[in-house]
């Protein structure tokens, strides 16, 4: 995982001296190129938006078992006339085309439908759910981001020993389940000393242990890519240049390597969003916090299909959005993308 | 008739008395009113800890039990049942049964008011009911409860007869739950969605109000100030002592005992048999057992398909299985083994069973032979005509709780020693439900709450197959149990009703070898010391109305 991100890697900037590189970047950057980039992106962002909604769609249709009964579950008394009102309601008589049509009839007016088991609209319970969920992402990524710059900057290129200790952490918190490591924080900070409340998503205190347990895997993955990118930046000619002017050490990590090696992590984003989509699933429920995973968690498992597809939609939307950023992004950091 | 409460928590103080001003309702007989130490207090926030969130607040469309444990508070409903399975006024002062148990004519008590200021009358009752008998409403579990149903008559403000289409004589155990409760008329008015959504649009006639949800993390109900329409069964009269209750949903075992022994919540529900000893070695925790009424958690052995259509392999399957080993090994002693497909706190339990199924491989070895399953394979199963005896349980994980996966692995280990190969394949949802609908299974297994024995006659009377929506799992057609199950829901004579339903479940679990009894679903709850007068109903409702912090 690592190495592979590393190597598809736009190369860094190119080394210019000290930090003349971003004048250049801004000169070559037209509103023509910009536009164009923004045009292809869009009409491929749609593409994926479609295909993901198309497979959403058919993995349901391939689901075995009659879907009325599933939504019921195995043990219920519900009535064959019950039964018929459900099928009715949820249009699941018609066939199966006119079904698909109605539904991406309605997604292109932005409707998800409604959720089988919790009767409510899919978008508002996806936008009630969102907040706490983006809440939690924003903190495990500042908890990420600081511990693995904390980690990298001390340890590139440093004593083997210390380097060492650094993967060595980084090597327990990426294989540490989030589930047992929510677990253990809880009952060490929470149940033992009283440091932080159990569970909940009411004020900053019960953001912590969250952040934590979300962020710690992430830390130990970001700060791998960013040590390795450091230790390459390091060996740079403009580090012995920067050297040879008489910046200090740290100096020149944290204010010029560590700049060439962030740009790897520009490549991590689209990952990152993945990771804390999925984390946020066991997070939330350890946690009993409220949010997109603890919503999709409870409706994978009572095969709440509206609710699934609207967030199998939700996270297209999010992926598109963050890859259509970062191709962006790169014409910005890197001028030699710029084709026109 | 004044009653004792039916079942009060033992909230008895450990020696150091000194620190603790409250020792009453030590003992479950106090009738009304604090007994003696330390009168109850009015005021503060208790925080209860669930192990399930709700999917929807309507309970006359929500079949889920939670729902009804947290609305026990918010809805009241016509009339209490005590633990007999007696039944006393709430917001019936009276009533009148129609001999062939077709009708029933409630007097309505005077001066009940809905806390959006509607009045509770004879219109509210029928605007309840008609809802949840009517198919557009797709009620799961409240619809059953009204069975035969045929309307609602308003005959003044104060008086309104129930009608059935056949005898019903379970309606008054229905009548008695949160699920039968009553919302105001106004808000049946605001849609499905409202009412699913909880909040604010669940309003009701009870001692709490529903004021607040937050999805994934909690409800807050706050004291009705106005309520003055408590049961005779309740100590106190007037508002609940509460300011305020707030169910957090902490759905992890773990994180539920951690929360609850650091203090961070008052009461939590549903402790795992596992953890009970940390529970226990806390002073300030009181554990309380509570064992549910209704189907005890049992194997249904199906009649009519394979193997087990042969009697004697199923009473071979009843014999072979070591059950009292099985439950004290994996409930930790916790839960009790269970004798007949009824709990024993279910109205006409048959205590005679216990005892009656013996752990007995050589005679399950003796029947097996006798049905003609004499050959052996390879693996030790026993086989006929070359085919091997196997006996299909198929399951679904994410249905299966309480550690019963680890319950099935013992019980084929235990079959296995008699020759039986259970084959216990784990299926996805869809695929379970599509074999369960069509009856492709030797061996079905649930569990069901509710305080009327009247639920034998869904288990068990033909009329009630898989095929047409029923809980017949063994696909049982024994013309005596029909006769007796139906007989039972036409009277409401106490003793009548214990003979016949004695006679039901001697006769599927000894003579049809219909069921296999596991154990008994019990809830283990941990009690603050912090938290006096909490008390449970025969339906397994928390009652907070009497609780109060001490």
């Amino acid at each position: 995982m690592t190495s592979t991100s590393t190597t598809a890697l736009p190369r860094p900037l190119p080394p210019g001296p000290g930090t003349g590189a971003e004048p250049a970047a801004r000169r070559g950057l037209t509103g023509r190129t910009v536009a164009l980039a923004v045009a292809r992106r869009a009409g491929s962002a749609l593409a994926v938006l479609l295909g993901a909604a198309t497979t959403a769609f058919a993995a349901l249709q391939l689901l075995p078992g009659d879907p009325v009964a599933i939504i019921l579950g195995p043990s219920t008394m519900a009535s064959a006339q019950v039964r018929d009102q459900i099928r009715h309601d949820l249009g699941l008589g018609d066939p199966v085309v006119v079904q698909y049509l109605h539904y991406l009839g309605r997604l292109l007016h932005g409707d998800l439908g409604w959720s089988y088991q919790l009767q409510q609209p899919v978008s508002a319970l996806i936008g009630d759910q969102l907040m706490p969920t983006v809440q939690l992402a924003l903190a495990a990524i500042v908890v990420a981001v600081v511990l693995a710059v904390l980690s990298a900057v001390m340890t590139a290129g440093r004593h083997p020993a210390l380097r060492a200790v650094a993967s060595f952490w980084e090597l327990v918190s990426v294989s540490t389940p989030p589930f047992w490591l929510g677990i253990l924080l809880l009952t060490v900070l929470s149940f033992k000393i009283h440091a932080f409340p159990v569970a909940g998503a009411q004020g900053f205190g019960a953001l912590v242990l969250p952040a934590l347990t979300l962020g710690l895997p992430v830390a130990g993955i970001l700060g791998q890519v960013l040590r390795e990118g450091l230790e390459a930046a390091l060996e740079q000619p403009f580090v012995t240049t920067a050297r040879a002017r008489g910046l200090s050490q740290t100096g020149i990590r944290a204010r010029h390597a560590l700049r060439h090696a962030a740009a790897g992590l520009v490549t991590l984003s689209g990952w990152l969003a993945g990771t804390l989509l999925g984390g946020a699933v066991l997070v939330e429920k350890v946690f009993a916090r409220p949010g997109i995973g603890a919503l999709t968690l409870q409706a994978v498992s009572s095969r709440d299909m509206p609710v699934v597809m609207g967030v199998v939609m939700l996270s297209a939307l999010v992926f598109v959005a963050i890859s259509t950023a970062v191709d962006l992004l790169y014409l910005v950091i890197d001028p030699r993308l710029r084709t026109d | 008739m004044r009653l004792a409460r039916p079942v009060r928590l033992a909230l008895v103080a450990t020696a150091t008395v000194a620190t603790l001003a409250l020792t009453a309702c030590g003992s479950g007989s106090s009738s009304g009113g604090g007994a003696a130490a330390g009168a109850p207090k009015a005021g503060g926030t208790v925080t209860y800890a669930l192990d399930v969130e709700p999917t929807c607040f309507d309970l006359q469309v929500n079949p889920q039990g939670i729902t009804g444990d947290i609305e026990r508070g918010v809805v009241d409903s016509l009339v209490t049942i005590d633990a007999k399975g007696a039944f006393h006024p709430w917001l019936a002062t009276s009533w009148k049964v129609a001999p062939d148990l077709k009708s029933y004519t409630f007097t309505l008590r005077d001066g009940v008011k809905f806390t959006d200021g509607t009045p509770f009358d004879a219109a509210a009752v029928k605007a309840n009911f008609d809802r949840v008998a009517d198919p557009k409403t797709k009620s799961q579990y409240a619809a059953t409860l009204l069975g035969p149903y045929s309307g609602t008559e308003v005959i003044d403000p104060h008086t309104v007869k129930v009608s059935f289409s056949k005898p019903f004589s379970p309606f008054l155990q229905g009548a008695s739950t949160p699920n039968l409760g009553f919302y105001s008329p106004k808000s049946l008015t605001r849609g499905p969605d409202a009412l699913c959504a909880g909040g604010s649009s669940i309003v009701g006639t009870g001692p709490y109000v529903f004021t607040g949800y937050t999805k994934g993390q909690s409800v807050t109900l706050t004291k009705n100030p106005a309520y003055n329409w408590a049961p005779q069964s309740a100590s106190h009269t007037g508002a609940a002592y509460l300011d305020k209750v707030v169910f957090r949903f902490l759905t992890e075992d773990p994180v539920r005992t951690g929360a609850v022994t650091s203090g961070q919540v008052d009461i939590a529900t549903s402790i795992s048999p596992s953890d009970i000893k940390t529970v226990q070695a806390d002073k300030n925790l009181t554990i309380r057992k509570v064992e549910d009424a209704g189907g005890t958690y049992a194997i249904y052995i199906n009649t009519v398909r394979g193997a087990t259509a042969d009697v004697r392999v199923r009473k071979a399957i009843q014999l072979g299985t070591d059950i009292d080993q099985i439950v004290k090994t994996v409930y930790f002693g916790q839960y009790q083994r269970s004798w007949s497909p009824l709990t024993p706190s279910t109205p006409s339990y048959d205590k005679s069973l216990e005892g009656s199924l013996k752990y007995d491989p050589a005679q399950a070895n003796k029947l097996l032979d006798e049905a003609g399953w004499t050959g052996r394979d390879a693996q030790g199963y026993r086989t006929k005509d070359g085919k091997r005896l196997t006996v299909d349980w198929p399951w679904n994980p994410p249905h299966t709780r309480e550690q019963r996966a680890v319950v099935a692995q013992a019980i084929q280990a235990d079959l296995k020693k008699v020759g039986i190969d259970i084959s216990h394949p784990a299926l996805d949802i869809g695929a379970f439900v599509a074999l369960a609908g069509t009856g492709q299974y030797d061996l079905y297994d649930f569990s069901w709450t509710r305080f009327d024995p009247d639920i034998l006659r869904g288990f068990f009377n033909s009329a009630s197959t898989p095929a047409t929506g029923g809980q017949n799992a063994a696909n049982l057609k024994d013309p005596r149990v029909d006769e007796w199950t139906d007989a039972g829901a036409a009277t409401l004579d106490t003793a009548k009703r214990a003979e016949l339903y004695a006679k039901v479940q001697r006769q599927v679990t000894l003579t049809d070898a219909a069921v296999l009894p596991i154990y008994v679903p019990t809830k283990l709850v941990a009690v603050s010391s912090h938290v006096a007068g909490l008390a449970v109903d025969p339906n397994g409702k928390p009652l907070l109305y009497d609780t109060y912090r001490s």
